[in-house]
């Protein structure tokens, strides 16, 4: 119990940290920060457009009295209105936010049923063929960029054999079966770094704990292979790939931003994009935060599963 | 072999870096000129790859949008890479505030999704070559801080660096000359993972329009530019995604190869093989009941890189039920690979090339694997040096002789558990219900190991080997344990294999023993007889090394040889004091009396 306690004050810790940082971002860029915004190429923005700006974010106020509030409003979860269209940026969040995780969910879900076999499978049978071809795809996979992957899965996919639609958005309710196919190739983008990254993490853990000490008693107790492998490899090698799965997020987070473009999904990014375009620093604020805040979240959901995979983390 | 690797991502690395480089000098097309009139076209004279959206030629922006996917890369590695070192350095050296200050930093980039952070310093200045290198020098800076920062902490505890600063060298120096030299291998592993890592950030925000200003030509850019139109032309697409994941695959793989030349150099501890200890022949045992475990002419190989070694060799021995035999011998002996190929348990590099292991009549060697299976753990039973690590960790211990039960029996899961706490009270754990729903860093060295013992006893095993089994052990324990042994091997009647390098432990518990020493037996008798009247120099010299009353214990001159390098002659003769020139001759067991000894000069030292 002290563990999960302490692991949540942690990533409450890293929140506000993480806040602060976004906070001080616009006030590091050096010069005025709302002339910094509105300015495009060289040409040097409209005063009166300026001041305005200036008021709207509380720029003329003093720093700390603008961090105060930024917090304050955080905390009551007021994320402030678009500088574009004035709607309210949390609103828009909630709106893109449930596609992102359904994409996320899903993308983690192949990556994992697919890599942690693979991995297995390979790593008892090193050496063999079936551990070559894999380790060589998982190599290509993981250079292949996600939106490469995304745009040749459209090219081929789509264009040329026409078996999949290229992309595009039906809510569940209104035809799910239409909603689970076009959930499938960007699903399947966002799972090909995390795939490779698992396989290949997977594969090196498997293999260190087939040397152990714990896997050789398991043998001389006469346990089957397969059992030996399931209970005494698998679960110990989970431990590591654990922690990796959790960094990997924000790798996949950010190639979550990447497919969505590709494949025209409306989450969260097709919002973050355009404001990055119009410079609509509350809704990217918006966006960074809870994207942010979500990879702390995994991280944090991460910290809890290693502390029951691994029993000597939660006593000690 | 490890340089080998490096050799052909290492040449296309610097095959891609050398074009970009060259694209000035190359007698390429300008990569801006527009030409409508050609727009996607698939080939044109001058033009091998075609022509883009607007009729610029594609080899050309291939080519010079390498310049700028690693202008990017490389400008912003070595940012983060300059950066970072320095502030891992001073936080290593200075500690106190600088320590703080430049790891947290490295911990507060690290809560951000990469792309994330880019794209809100984007936000702030605008898309832009600057942007894009000041983002990713950020993101790849904590890597720097804490590859140096841990370098140099484990760097100042050295000798050679103490040893320089009571010198009275200066700071700047010392981190110089000593810590830097150290931390290039890290460092250059990290640099590498940057600049690849790099290459794909600024391709993915090039790709969003949020990177690289067109016209200047980029990958992403031009994969991007190249979507619009795949269904007129395919191939355009095609080329940047071929370039740049080729790239990425080339620059990964360097990396990859990098990283483990690195490594294997810092670490020096190569993987050692676990030597042979000696053990005592018994080459035609004589004695009347058959025995249980018979083994004959054992030969164990281990294939190594360079070349098979040999650490069990022509080893033979026999146990009969209810008694113990001790194989005993130094750490390199071959005591305990002897003792895993009975059980069939030896590591893939390492094979049985002769000999047999009759167990009640069969042929270990010589069974199908899942025959020798059900015989694991069922019939034969093993107990293991170290039983910390030997227990599962995340696995309840209760849990754990319950699988050694149903592993050989059809029992319910309730009745297992029932039955693995009657066995830990019978190996006298106090308190077995509770400690049953322990794990096993919840209980002392003595108890883990009364665990391992009462999971080998769960199937009534005819036969137990146990190989060093207290020597991980605190020595107040230690008795305890061996007594253990002995109580269980008088009631149930099992005969007992105990490997051990402490003639102590033989004198009290075995009724046999075999000598071991580099590989070979040589020495096996009654314990009575070898303790009263040691024939082979090595066991005297082991009986010496017993410490006894007050006599001051004689350490044994010189180590085992290793496996790949055994002495022709007699192996024991280099460290042997009665070694003659004849002991270089390659010596066979003889029969002396009742017992075996390899030494020629038995006799003469009898």
């Amino acid at each position: 119990m002290l563990y999960v306690a302490k692991r949540i004050a942690i990533s409450l810790v890293l929140v506000w940290v993480v806040a602060t940082v976004v906070f001080l971002a616009l006030h590091m860029v050096p010069g005025d920060p709302a002339e910094v915004l509105l300015s495009t190429g060289g040409t040097s923005p409209d005063p009166y457009a300026v001041a305005e700006l200036r008021e709207r974010l509380g720029l003329d106020r003093p720093i700390m009295v603008q961090y105060g509030e930024f917090i304050a409003r955080l905390a009551r979860g007021d994320l402030g209105t678009s500088l574009v269209d004035d709607y309210p940026v949390a609103e828009e969040i909630l709106l893109r936010l449930p596609r992102t995780l359904e994409l996320i969910l899903a993308g983690t879900l192949i990556a994992v049923s697919i890599a942690l076999p693979a991995a297995t499978y390979a790593a008892v049978h090193a050496g063999g063929a079936f551990d070559r071809a894999a380790s060589a795809v998982a190599a290509i996979l993981q250079a292949l960029p996600v939106f490469v992957l995304g745009t040749l899965l459209i090219l081929v996919l789509a264009q040329w054999l026409r078996w999949m639609p290229a992309g595009g958005y039906v809510p569940f309710a209104q035809d799910p079966g239409r909603h689970l196919l076009l959930l499938l190739l960007p699903a399947v983008a966002v799972a090909k770094g995390l795939a490779a990254t698992v396989f290949r993490m997977a594969r090196a853990a498997v293999l260190e704990q087939l040397s152990r000490d714990h896997v050789r008693t398991a043998r001389a107790k006469g346990l089957t292979p397969r059992r030996v492998v399931r209970r005494h490899v698998v679960r110990n090698a989970m431990i590591p790939v654990t922690t990796v799965l959790g960094l990997q997020m924000g790798t996949l987070l950010g190639g979550t931003v990447l497919v969505e473009f590709v494949f025209n999904w409306p989450g969260l990014s097709t919002p973050l994009l355009r404001a990055v375009e119009t410079r609509d620093y509350p809704m990217v604020v918006g966006i960074v935060l809870t994207v942010s805040g979500l990879f702390l979240l995994i991280n944090l959901a991460m910290d809890l599963l290693y502390a029951v995979l691994d029993p000597r983390i939660a006593r000690s | 072999m490890q340089v080998k690797r490096l050799i052909l991502p290492g040449a296309m690395v610097a095959f891609i870096v050398l074009l970009a480089l060259l694209a000035p000098v190359l007698p390429l097309p300008d990569p801006v000129r527009q030409d409508v009139a050609n727009r996607l076209a698939a080939w044109l004279p001058g033009s091998p790859l075609g022509r883009d959206e607007f009729g610029r030629d594609i080899l050309s922006r291939i080519i010079w949008g390498a310049r700028a996917s690693l202008a990017v890369a490389f400008a912003s590695a070595a940012i983060a890479c300059l950066v970072g070192t320095t502030l891992g350095l001073l936080a290593g050296w200075f500690r106190g505030l600088a320590e703080f200050f430049a790891v947290r930093t490295a911990d507060v980039v690290l809560c951000f999704p990469p792309i994330l952070l880019a794209l809100l310093v984007v936000t702030l200045l605008g898309p832009g070559t600057a942007t894009l290198i000041l983002v990713l020098s950020i993101l790849y800076l904590p890597g720097f801080v804490r590859v140096t920062y841990a370098e140099v902490l484990s760097a100042r505890g050295q000798d050679y660096v103490e040893a320089v600063r009571a010198l009275g060298a200066p700071t700047p120096r010392i981190l110089s000359r000593t810590v830097l030299p150290n931390i290039a291998g890290p460092v250059l592993v990290q640099f590498s993972l940057a600049v690849a890592a790099a290459v794909v950030v600024e391709s993915g925000l090039s790709f969003l329009g949020l990177g690289v200003v067109p016209p200047t030509p980029s990958w992403g850019l031009m994969i991007r530019g190249a979507r619009a139109t795949m269904e007129q032309a395919p191939t355009y697409l095609l080329y940047p995604c071929l370039a740049l994941t080729v790239t990425i695959l080339a620059m990964n793989m360097l990396c990859d190869a990098l990283r483990d030349a690195v490594d294997r150099k810092g670490g020096t501890r190569a993987p050692k093989l676990r030597a042979v200890d000696r053990i005592l022949p018994g080459l035609f045992p004589t004695r009347e009941p058959a025995p249980l475990l018979e083994v004959q002419g054992l030969t164990v190989d281990i294939a190594t890189p360079g070349g098979a070694i040999r650490p069990v060799e022509d080893v033979s021995f026999a146990v009969r039920a209810g008694e113990t035999l001790a194989i005993v011998g130094e750490s390199g002996s071959g005591k305990s690979i002897t003792a895993t190929a009975v059980m069939g348990l030896l590591p893939p590099v390492a094979q049985v090339t002769a000999g047999v292991a009759r167990f009640e009549g069969r042929d270990l060697l010589d069974l199908p694997e899942e025959e020798r299976r059900r015989l694991r753990g069922g019939a034969i039973a093993m107990v293991f040096q170290d039983p910390m690590s030997s227990l599962n960790p995340v696995h309840r211990v209760g849990d754990q002789v319950a699988e050694a039960i149903r592993a050989h029996r059809d029992v319910s899961a309730a009745a297992a558990s029932q039955e693995a706490v009657e066995l830990l009270k019978r190996v006298g754990i106090a308190d077995p219900e509770r400690r049953a729903r322990a794990y096993p860093h919840e209980l002392s060295g003595g108890m883990r190991q009364r665990v391992m013992i009462a999971m080998a006893i769960a199937n009534r095993p005819r036969l137990l080997i146990a190989d060093e089994p207290t020597t991980a052990l605190d020595v107040t324990v230690q008795a305890g344990i061996l007594d253990l042994l002995a109580q269980l091997r008088r009631e149930t009647g099992m005969g007992v294999v105990l490997i051990t390098h402490s003639l102590g432990v033989v004198a009290e518990t075995a009724d046999e023993v075999v000598v071991m020493y580099a590989a070979q037996v040589v020495e096996r008798g009654t314990v009575a007889e070898v303790f009263a009247r040691p024939l082979h120099p090595y066991t005297r010299a082991l009986l010496a090394a017993v410490p006894e009353g007050d006599a001051e214990p004689e350490g044994i001159p010189g180590v085992v040889p290793r496996p790949d390098a055994w002495p022709p002659g007699c192996r024991f003769a280099p460290r042997c004091s009665f070694a003659t020139p004849i002991c270089e001759r390659p010596q066979v067991l003889e029969q002396a009396g009742e017992r075996l000894v390899r030494c020629i000069r038995w006799k003469d030292l009898a």
